[in-house]
């Protein structure tokens, strides 16, 4: 899941124009969100998009190559209204409204430097918004960038908040830990990979990761203990586990979870009580980790990790990993090298 | 070792469970992270120096039971400690107070010597600095 800025530097590298559609308004549903993208170049080359394929992205694909083609800007209504699919009750029957114009990716743009703006605000830890203003049929619209609300201009039809991405920060630069670097990067989000021995977390393991550091783990872990962070403990080693989880628990983070079998993470549990921590505390900590998918080798446990990381995002409820399929469990006294 | 018995013996698990000075200094007038980078053990002893005398030791630990208890004693030892007497803590005194022969598996000594390594590092670095 790139970001737009992601987006706008790999179509600068073989177009020089595209549409850009902006998906504005829908009814009967829609399981692309508000401000989904789709770009599309002057031979039909195509990126993102603004439904989850099939016809629509195919119409408005048409209306994009169109518009390039006569180089002005529309307000574009595509209905899912095939007849055959709806004899068959075949089709959702739902509307979409998408805001198609023609963008310079190599000559100044108004909406490429509003979205590359709001990108780069957010990538530093800001809120922006994109604020697209009512516009003339047939003419660009016009954009502004704000970081609050309360500016946002009175004549705005269209508003995209640009978030800072969630981060995950995963402790133990294991196997597991790889995979789920690569996969929570394709999902948006920011991953910070922790451990105490440079020699397991480097950059060639770990590519996909915003950053890599080593140290002392509980205390490189501290100022990410912050509402909306995601914290993995993938080390499968109390010495890490123990001293992260103590004020994780307590922490305002959004999600704690730990690779162990069942019984390591009753012994972690039991250890936790004994020292003060609520049982409250202790019901936040998922272990073991991941969603019951089955499955025993690390991309497999990976996977699952972040599908249930996905699960809380959405705050759906989450089935935990069988006994079968997690780590054996190992004695707590003894897990160490 | 038989069948069902506990793995470590009792000071190691006094002191794994309940850690005595692993806490951060105010103001250490020296310091030093020790780190094993097989296992991944890191050990952060700090010293409060007033004169010749620790006034306080304290520690920082993500390590495992063994070197976390040999940081909880030493610096337990160390406090009002002499220099001269807190350079002098030798090996086989710190595998004694973790239980003496047999406490700590030979696999396990750097484990149970790190601690000691950060005291020896950070004073080196004192004298330097001093």
């Amino acid at each position: 899941m790139p970001d737009i800025l992601e987006q706008l530097e790999s179509l600068r590298a073989r177009e020089f124009r595209v549409a850009m559609a902006t998906l504005v308004a829908a009814r009967g549903g829609s399981p692309r969100p508000l401000g989904a993208k789709l770009f599309v170049g002057l031979r039909g080359d195509l990126l993102g998009s603004v439904s989850i394929g099939g016809c629509v992205d195919a119409r408005v694909a048409e209306h994009g190559q169109r518009l390039l083609g006569e180089n002005r800007s529309e307000r574009v209504t595509v209905t899912v209204d095939d007849t055959e699919a709806r004899e068959l009750g075949l089709t959702c029957g739902a509307e979409f409204d998408l805001l198609i114009e023609p963008i310079e990716l190599r000559d100044p743009d108004q909406a490429v430097d509003a979205y590359e703006t709001a990108t780069r605000l957010s990538r530093s830890g800001q809120t922006a918004y994109v604020v697209t203003t009512a516009t003339t049929p047939g003419q660009r619209p016009r954009r502004v960038v704000v970081t609050d609300l309360a500016d946002v201009p009175t004549d705005a039809f269209f508003v995209e908040r640009i978030a800072p991405p969630d981060v995950l920060v995963i402790v133990g630069a294991s196997d597991v830990a790889a995979t789920l670097a690569r996969l929570a990067r394709i999902l948006g989000l920011r991953v910070v990979v922790v451990d105490g021995r440079e020699q397991y977390a480097t950059k060639e393991r770990f590519a996909a990761a915003d950053e890599i550091l080593v140290g002392m783990p509980s205390e490189l872990v501290r100022p990410f203990l912050r509402h909306g962070t995601f914290l993995v403990l993938a080390a499968h080693d109390y010495k890490y586990e123990l001293p992260i989880l103590r004020d994780a628990l307590r922490s305002p983070v959004r999600y704690v979870g730990m690779l162990s079998g069942r019984k390591r993470a009753e012994s972690v549990r039991t250890v936790l009580r004994e020292e003060g921590l609520s049982d409250a505390d202790i019901a936040r900590l998922h272990a073991p980790i991941g969603l019951d998918i089955g499955g025993r080798e690390p991309e497999e446990i990976a996977l699952s990790i972040a599908a249930q990381l996905i699960a809380v995002r959405e705050n759906k409820s989450v089935a935990r990993r069988s006994e079968d399929a997690a780590i054996p469990a190992a004695p707590l006294a003894r897990s160490s090298a | 070792m038989t069948a069902g018995a506990p793995p470590y013996g009792s000071a190691i698990l006094e002191h794994f469970r309940r850690p005595r000075n692993q806490r951060r200094l105010e103001r250490p007038s020296a310091a030093h992270e020790a780190y094993n980078p097989l296992c991944g053990d890191r050990v952060r002893l700090e010293l409060e120096i007033d004169g010749l005398v620790v006034r306080a030791a304290g520690f920082t630990a993500n390590a495992c039971a063994i070197c976390t208890a040999a940081a909880s004693i030493l610096t337990e030892r160390l406090t009002g400690a002499t220099l001269e007497d807190a350079a002098g803590v030798r090996d086989a005194e710190m595998l004694a107070a973790l239980g003496g022969e047999g406490a700590v598996p030979p696999a396990r000594v750097t484990c149970a010597l790190l601690p000691l390594q950060a005291l020896r590092a950070a004073l080196a670095a004192w004298r330097t600095q001093a």
